[in-house]
């Protein structure tokens, strides 16, 4: 009896020691290069996550089919942090430091990225930064980390982009009761004070009336939408993006919202516009991704093949991953290594050819993130290719008045 | 009386902290020295919070508060000012053990009910602000640019081993004061207003002021706990403070074993190693955890420690008689 106690309570023993320690068995080195991914793939907000690992994994099919990365394969370890970010502090050591990756590839929302990015100051590994667009991550000295890069759009370049486009579309319609409605956050609420603050210096004649603050992931707006109906703007800016924005708009239609003002979002991406049932027509939107901007050949080919690989179409993050891949390919070209800081030399202004770019390429700052990326603006249609008449930014523009804005943030 | 038995402990944690410091130099391993360092600070939030819970009987619910109070303290010392470490570290503990004398006073002399919910409410409240006062916390996004981690006696806390010695030896001096708080006059009387509250009222202590010094101390040391946290992240996040991570301390405190002072120490190695390995494996981490938290509390009754302690002293006895 007692022996056969003991023998049990020791096969429990064992299985709890081999849990503790596999981590740090776990981490042998192989051949294959191990690249680390972190995102959140749970949760409300799982397609942040979701739709950037599809990308990666069609990346690694087409890098690994050209022979790898220095002669070696590479292979993806995903780990979901929740979005927490004392978690992905945590996940980031254990891909470099017990999982064996070489090279990180951090897909987190901004405050998670943020996390990250300490973690990367510290293990001196190459990071690029493929989802936070929050502009300080690179753009404030204090904040950037010398190995870490941003391959995403930046909240600033968005704000100026949009603002343009939206002055002078205020101005042809003669909109100047403007009123907002975006997510109660810091996301929220600095970026649209962003938008309008560019959006006043384009067009002093503006003024706001009224301002929504919903909360992220609000089941019901009716409250909102009543409020914004009875201030009576002639147009509405929203920061809403998912699962909000969708919801938001199925809502407001019901109201008939969007015949008593007209409504301008940058936040509006493929899964957004299929789970609105009636995308109403003539909302005022950016080009998060869209298949027809650029409407080059390679574009619309690799749309295709990710709608025809996973049955549903690409995200803003999935062209920022598969960007992000790009870089690291000609940049371990360049360095032929995998050292952070050989990788972050050949990183730093290195231009890429991509269907992604504005003129066919994207080029790295030296501030460590990426212009030239496709950005524009145009208006929904219920229809494919459900964004048109789509206007480019000006990047000589966005790139001056970015500078301005960092000279006020006292960050050069 | 109470020499030997106090010996007898600083002996084991010596032994321990030999133990834990000498592993480096026999084998590196980042992965198990991140663990050591991850649960050094847990065991300082969830022993601490076992003071409350198991010693005095009072379950807070928002013990999360002291924990990422200690972490914002801390890592605003290090960003604001040229302070060095040592003294940032003994001032954010000294300021949230002020917050805890506080938020205590108002708390503790309600019933255990409505202290629970008024010690949530405080957690809530204070993760508001930390999520408001943008200015200074930088709200959601926590706080950005990393601590600096400046150099004490030639340890540089950016190096892995030398936050691991430091948190180590930090976690084992915490553990052992913590022990000698138990262990103490003090914690006696604390165990007896657990156990019959209106005997120890007759015997004379003063009920509130006990259970005051319990909840001031638990804080301070919830606050050592984060003060490690954040030399960890080299930031401090709003989830620090927020109500599930004060949910993670009350798991580990139940996992590892409510009435055996290593429990929650042992429950935090359970917790984060069993974390460590679900979210490897998929994405129904919860899902996982939670099975295995009802398994242990429906299966068990207890936590692991309380039951092999329970099984020690059944078969001790048994044994004799054979």
């Amino acid at each position: 009896m007692v022996s056969r106690k003991i023998g049990r309570r020791g096969v429990l023993a064992t299985g709890a020691a081999g849990l503790v320690a596999a981590p740090w068995v776990a981490g042998a080195q192989a051949k294959t290069l191990r690249i680390g991914m972190q995102s959140i793939i749970s949760g409300p907000i799982a397609l942040l996550g979701t739709s950037s690992r599809n990308a990666l994994m069609m990346e690694q099919d087409r890098i690994n089919a050209a022979g790898g990365f220095l002669g070696r394969p590479i292979e993806f370890v995903f780990r979901d942090s929740k979005g927490q970010p004392q978690e992905a502090a945590r996940v980031a050591r254990e891909l470099v430091n017990s999982t064996g990756c070489e090279l990180l590839v951090d897909a987190e929302a901004s405050s998670a990225s943020f996390a990250v990015q300490e973690v990367v100051r510290d293990l001196g590994v190459a990071c690029l930064h493929t989802n936070s667009e929050t502009s300080s991550l690179t753009a404030d000295p204090k904040i950037r980390a010398p190995t870490a890069f941003r391959v995403a759009r930046q909240g600033v370049h968005d704000a100026v982009a949009g603002s343009l486009y939206l002055a002078d579309f205020a101005t042809a319609k003669k909109l100047n009761k403007w009123a907002t409605c975006s997510p109660d956050y810091a996301y929220g609420r600095d970026t649209t004070a962003q938008y309008l603050q560019f959006l006043k210096q384009f067009k002093p004649d503006v003024e706001v009336i009224t301002e929504a603050w919903p909360k992220l992931g609000q089941p019901d707006f009716t409250e909102v939408i009543t409020k914004l109906i009875q201030a009576k703007p002639q147009a509405l800016f929203s920061l809403l993006y998912a699962g909000d924005l969708s919801a938001f708009v199925n809502q407001a239609s019901v109201y008939a919202l969007f015949s008593q003002m007209t409504m301008a979002t940058p936040n509006v991406d493929y899964p957004v516009m299929a789970a609105i049932k009636q995308l109403p027509a003539g909302i005022q939107s950016a080009t998060r991704y869209v298949e027809t901007f650029p409407d080059v050949p390679e574009n619309k080919a690799w749309g295709q093949a990710y709608l025809k690989r996973w049955n549903e179409r690409p995200t803003n993050w999935s062209w920022q991953n598969t960007v992000a891949m790009q870089f690291y390919e000609e940049a371990i070209k360049k360095a032929n290594s995998l050292d952070g800081k050989a990788l972050a030399a050949a990183l730093t202004g290195m231009k890429i050819k991509t269907p992604f770019g504005a003129d066919g390429t994207i080029t790295m700052r030296e501030d460590h993130t990426t212009v030239g990326y496709a950005l524009g603006w145009g208006q929904t249609t219920p229809k494919e290719p459900f964004i048109i008449d789509i206007k480019p930014a000006d990047w000589g523009k966005i790139v001056e008045m970015e500078t301005e804005w960092k000279k006020q943030q006292k960050y050069i | 009386m109470s020499g030997r038995p106090a010996l007898r402990d600083a002996l084991i944690a010596l032994a321990a902290l030999v133990v834990i410091l000498a592993i480096p130099f026999f084998h590196r391993s980042p992965a198990f020295e991140d663990f050591v360092i991850r649960v050094s600070a847990m065991a300082l939030f969830a022993t601490s919070l076992n003071l409350l819970v198991g010693t005095t009987g009072m379950v807070s619910f928002g013990h999360g508060m002291f924990y990422g109070f200690g972490a914002y303290a801390f890592g605003l010392l290090m960003q604001m000012t040229d302070l060095s470490l040592p003294v940032a570290a003994v001032l954010a503990v000294a300021m949230t053990t002020i917050a805890a004398l506080i938020v205590g006073a108002i708390c503790v002399r309600l019933g255990s009910d409505y202290f629970a919910f008024v010690t949530l409410a405080f957690q809530m409240l204070f993760y508001s602000i930390i999520i408001s006062w943008q200015s200074l916390t930088g709200g959601d996004q926590g706080l950005r640019g990393g601590i600096p981690r400046r150099e004490i006696f030639g340890f540089e806390l950016a190096s892995q081993l030398h936050l691991y010695q430091f948190c180590a030896v930090v976690a084992v001096l915490g553990l052992l004061a913590l022990r000698h708080v138990t262990e103490s006059r003090f914690g006696r009387t604390l165990r007896m207003i657990r156990d019959n509250e209106h005997r120890a009222a007759f015997l004379g202590v003063v009920l509130w002021r006990a259970r005051l010094g319990a909840f001031t101390l638990a804080g301070g040391f919830a606050g050592l706990g984060g003060v490690l946290a954040a030399l960890f992240v080299s930031g401090a996040y709003p989830e620090l403070a927020d109500w599930p991570n004060s949910g993670q301390a009350i798991f580990a405190v139940m996992l590892g074993g409510i009435g055996s002072f290593l429990g929650p120490t042992l429950g935090a190695m359970i917790l984060l190693a069993l974390n460590d390995a679900v979210t490897r494996v998929t994405e129904y981490h919860g899902l996982v955890l939670g099975l295995v938290i009802l398994i242990s509390a429906l299966g068990l009754r207890r936590g692991v420690l309380d039951y092999l302690r329970l099984i020690r002293s059944r078969r001790a006895p048994s044994g004799e008689s054979r």
